[in-house]
């Protein structure tokens, strides 16, 4: 449409119709689009040609009037209650006349926490097929981590609950804290740079904590951008968002999910105390051992002793019945038994006698008895 | 001759004592074996009470050392 404009001089001025005729036309061309927002002052009246509602970003308050045919809108039934979430299809446009701007929808469609549910749980269903939320990749996290990342909300009581956990079991743990947006549209892509600057510091774990909240407030937790950045971030995540019963994708995505951020801090750090009593027990168990040690082989040296000193004694025992043995063996060889038995040891000069050939009558010898002797003449041989 | 270590000691004279044991040594020989016997015998004890004193100072040191919590 070509807009007319009136010429003074040199300056070109246009009506205010002609004007708002011309922005009206530049705003027709934008395109039909789906826009999200809460549903307030709804006014549908019978004599209106249309029914005329504000919808309002529940994050930031920004609002934007909507107008709709009302055959339209009763058409589809929706019943919509104030502040219910809906997505409106239509175009932007200024109704020249007077100069109002206003979203003319073509269609909506009630979003609520059901139609919300469906949408996060397609997005879980893709990260989990890409494997995001897999077991395999799930890392432990480090014995006594040497720096602590903790992305959390600006002076949130998660914030102290963390540091207080941490601090409580281990005082000497660092920590570095990146403060982002934890709630509203731009939480997600905050916390994603948070993630990011925070890794350059060099931490060995990262907590990712929020407290409760409500299901919105908490929606920022599953973004795709957000999960995704949890998954590949280089060090192991501890996911500490909402209560217990939340389980929003970044906990499915972290490496360890903490029903609490207390609970993750006490997940991030050893007690230190409890060290303590298990390096002394370790210690006491060491001392156990070398004392043990050293008093078996004392028992075995003392025991070898005893046997040493005893040993020589029992060889002379041993050499002594040897003796008494071969002594007596030579007893019972010696002649003194013989003559025991009555027998006699005839000597002459050469020695003793076996013979009567060795002797001639009136030859001196010596006879040896049992007891005693006597020397004797030969009278006669035989 | 060089002071044998404590293992060295005691198994040698585990070995004297199982040889004068056996009864088969000769006297003057048996005799000699218990006086190195008995010479192995200090050795080692003396290399546990060196090594009991080390415990107990140790064990001291450990004990002394421990913060006050």
């Amino acid at each position: 449409m070509k807009v007319e404009a009136l010429t003074y001089g040199d300056r070109k001025v246009y009506s205010v119709g002609a004007f708002n005729r011309g922005v009206a036309d530049w705003i027709a061309r934008l395109p039909t689009i789906w826009i999200e927002g809460e549903v307030t002052e709804l006014r549908r009246h019978a004599g209106w040609a249309n029914v005329f509602f504000t919808l309002k970003d529940p994050a930031d308050g920004a609002c934007l009037p909507v107008s709709i045919p009302r055959g339209q809108f009763d058409a589809l039934r929706l019943d919509l209650l104030d502040g219910e979430r809906a997505h409106v299809y239509g175009r932007p446009e200024l109704f020249a006349a007077k100069g109002d701007f206003k979203l003319r929808a073509l269609t909506i469609e009630r979003f609520g926490e059901g139609d919300h549910l469906a949408a996060l749980e397609r997005l879980k269903r893709k990260l989990a097929q890409e494997g995001l939320f897999a077991a395999a990749r799930k890392r432990p996290l480090p014995f006594l981590p040497r720096k602590i990342g903790l992305v959390t909300g600006n002076d949130a009581a998660a914030k102290r609950d963390v540091i207080t956990a941490v601090t409580t079991r281990f005082p000497a743990a660092q920590l570095v804290v990146a403060e982002a947006y934890v709630q509203g549209p731009r939480a997600a892509a905050a916390m994603v740079a948070a993630l990011k600057d925070i890794c350059v510091e060099q931490v060995d774990v990262v907590i990712l904590a929020r407290g409760g909240g409500s299901f919105d407030d908490l929606l920022p937790f599953s973004d795709e951008r957000l999960v995704r950045a949890v998954a590949a971030c280089p060090v192991p995540v501890v996911s500490a968002v909402g209560h217990e019963q939340d389980t929003p994708l970044c906990d499915l995505a972290a490496d360890v999910r903490a029903s609490t951020p207390t609970a993750a801090g006490r997940l991030v750090v050893p007690d230190l105390g409890e060290l303590f009593v298990r390096l002394d027990a370790a210690r006491a168990a060491l001392e156990r051992g070398a004392r043990r040690a050293l008093e078996r082989e004392q028992a075995r040296v003392d025991a070898l002793h005893v046997r040493l000193r005893a040993a020589p004694l029992l060889l002379v025992e041993r050499k002594r019945a040897a003796l008494e043995n071969a002594t007596a063996r030579l007893r019972v060889l010696s002649p003194s038994s013989t003559l025991a038995r009555g027998y006699a040891i005839v000597r002459a000069d050469d020695g003793i006698v076996r013979s009567s050939a060795e002797l001639s009558p009136g030859a001196h010898v010596d006879v040896q008895l049992a007891e005693g002797g006597f020397g004797a003449r030969v009278e006669e041989t035989r | 001759m060089s002071t044998p270590g404590f293992e060295e000691a005691q198994k040698e004279l585990e070995q004297i004592v199982e040889r004068l044991e056996h009864g088969r040594a000769p006297l003057d020989e048996a005799l000699a074996l218990w006086e190195r016997g008995e010479q192995l015998y200090r050795v080692c004890r003396e290399r546990l009470d060196s090594a009991q004193g080390r415990i107990e100072e140790l064990a001291k040191r450990v004990e002394d050392s421990r913060p006050a919590r």
